[in-house]
């Protein structure tokens, strides 16, 4: 069971800019159940990513109390659980093959080497790179390079999966097949997912349960259910439907 | 579904492999053309003064056979490699410590580059002063003059390095030790050899120099001596060999090294 839990998350940045320190998140609840696909949808600078932060274990200093799995998120000792990150950027290590990308990651997570081969074959198959597999990151595609960064977070086969705007930097071709690619893996897995966005349109076609936040301090607005069956499909008029009313509560305009 | 889609194939490799030969046929003809072209100022001018390739080798061959040259030698590279792995060790300490704390690059930034300006003479001169005509003096001299080069690329090298690859790796529960060895060091290697470059072709030049000024032995010496010999062929025979000693260097250590290490690198292998 990888359900989170995150009670009272509050984070001040201090810097220069800001001595006194600015509120990135103020009082943030949030719970996701097992299995269940959650994006988190605000403007930029709402403390999303500072949410995937904390639970990835980058972030340490805050207050509040983060949960996954039952396992406490302990401030100093970073995450008892395993994560896969999918970031904005690809963030493969440019002087390895994709196959040692991934068996990068395998090693890190103390994963047996005697499964890499395996893995990483399956997982590179899985996102059409099988022929891929020895090229390095400066010969792919920023598409085959996202692939890539998405084999690696589900090979290491991640208690939670954490997703920070991993398709804004793809064009919108390419990122669609590539949603279109991450549903049908999470329908397969079924991970617990925190996908964050600013794309309405994105997060309607993805979510179970969209987040909203508001920005300056951060802080959730709204949770809105996305009763659309799966498999969903881009034609569907009812999902673009809803991506226009949520579009409209996210910019705050009324619905017509 | 098409999984992947036709905007997605890769860009096709290029045909380096058979721009290799082409290039090396290129670089032996450049020479053999340099090669007539010394010998025609040779016969042009006189080969008192410009003397050709032939007595060249010659003299070359006198002294590698009276065992000069290998005494020579040996002496010349011991004092380099010394005070390149002594230029090394300061540089990179100081430009890591640069590159790392904002501190040490306000206050060190404007050392170094001082100590870049600053002709190697003066640390030549000023380090025998000091120390005496001795080899502790050369070696200090020679580092000296080095370093400031060595710590710059480090400095930057050492600025450039990606925190979100870190950041990547820390996710994925990489040890400490296994970040700095596998995602760190990796990443400042280019500079560390872009610092190797840079330091040597400093310490070819002010060795021969800290030779001719302060020390008995070593081909800086060498060729003061035929310098005052006026054995222009000498000149040439010393000349010759140190650039035939630093291409072997730079084609049979540096250049496979970078080869080696820089695969992934597309300008770099191009």
């Amino acid at each position: 069971m990888a359900d989170i839990a995150v009670q009272g998350l509050t984070k001040v940045y201090r810097s220069r800019a800001h001595p006194d320190g600015l509120l990135a998140l103020d009082g943030v609840d949030l719970s996701v159940v097992d299995q269940e696909f959650v994006c988190l949808l605000g403007p930029s600078g709402c403390g999303k990513s500072t949410v995937l932060n904390v639970l990835s274990g980058l972030e340490q200093r805050y207050a509040g109390e983060v949960k996954v799995a039952g396992k406490v998120v302990s401030h100093n000792s970073g995450h008892p659980f395993r994560v896969g990150y999918v970031f904005q950027e690809p963030r493969l290590l440019p002087w390895l093959t994709v196959r040692r990308n991934i068996e990068f990651v395998l090693e890190s997570e103390d994963i047996a080497r005697s499964e890499w081969r395996e893995r990483t074959d399956a997982w590179l198959h899985r996102v059409g790179l099988r022929d891929f597999a020895e090229a390095h990151p400066h010969e792919l595609s920023g598409g085959m390079q996202q692939r890539t960064a998405i084999a690696r977070a589900f090979a290491v086969d991640p208690e939670i999966l954490l997703m920070d705007e991993p398709f804004s930097g793809l064009d919108e071709l390419t990122a669609r097949t590539m949603r279109e690619l991450l549903l049908e893996i999470w329908l397969e897995t079924r991970k617990t997912v925190i996908f964050v966005t600013h794309n309405c349109f994105e997060a309607c076609f993805l979510a179970d349960r969209i987040v909203v936040f508001s920005p300056r301090p951060g802080k959730i607005r709204k949770d809105i259910a996305i009763e659309l069956a799966r498999p969903r499909n881009y034609e569907d008029s009812r999902l673009f439907e809803l991506s226009v009313s949520v579009t409209h509560y996210v910019t705050g305009k009324s619905v017509s | 579904m098409a999984i992947v889609t036709e905007r997605e194939f890769p860009i096709p490799a290029s045909g380096n492999r058979l721009r290799i030969p082409e290039s090396l046929s290129i670089r032996a003809a450049s020479l053999v053309v340099l090669v007539i072209v010394w010998q025609l100022a040779s016969i042009a001018v006189s080969a008192k003064y410009v003397p050709g390739p032939l007595p060249t080798f010659a003299a070359l061959w006198d002294n590698a056979q009276s065992g000069a040259l290998m005494k020579h030698f040996t002496v010349t590279m011991v004092r380099m490699l010394l005070s390149f792995a002594i230029a090394m060790l300061v540089g990179m300490a100081i430009g890591t410590v640069m590159g790392l704390y904002r501190r040490a690059e306000q206050s060190l930034d404007l050392v170094v580059m001082v100590g870049l300006t600053i002709p190697g003479l003066c640390y030549i001169i000023v380090s025998f002063m000091w120390l005496g005509l001795n080899d502790r003096a050369a070696v200090l001299a020679i580092a000296w003059t080095t370093f400031p080069a060595i710590a710059i690329n480090i400095w930057q090298g050492v600025k450039a390095i990606d925190q979100r690859l870190i950041d990547m790796a820390r996710v994925f529960g990489a040890s400490n030790w296994r970040r700095t060895a596998r995602v760190v060091v990796p990443q400042v290697l280019p500079y560390l050899m872009a610092a190797s470059r840079f330091g040597l072709g400093i310490i070819w030049k002010v060795t021969v120099l800290v030779e001719l000024l302060g020390r008995s032995d070593g081909i800086g010496y060498m060729l003061n001596y035929s310098f005052q010999m006026f054995n222009m062929a000498d000149v040439f025979a010393w000349t010759l060999f140190f650039t035939l000693v630093m291409l072997v260097i730079e084609l049979a250590i540096l250049k496979p090294i970078e080869r080696r290490l820089f695969l992934w690198r597309p300008e770099i292998r191009a």
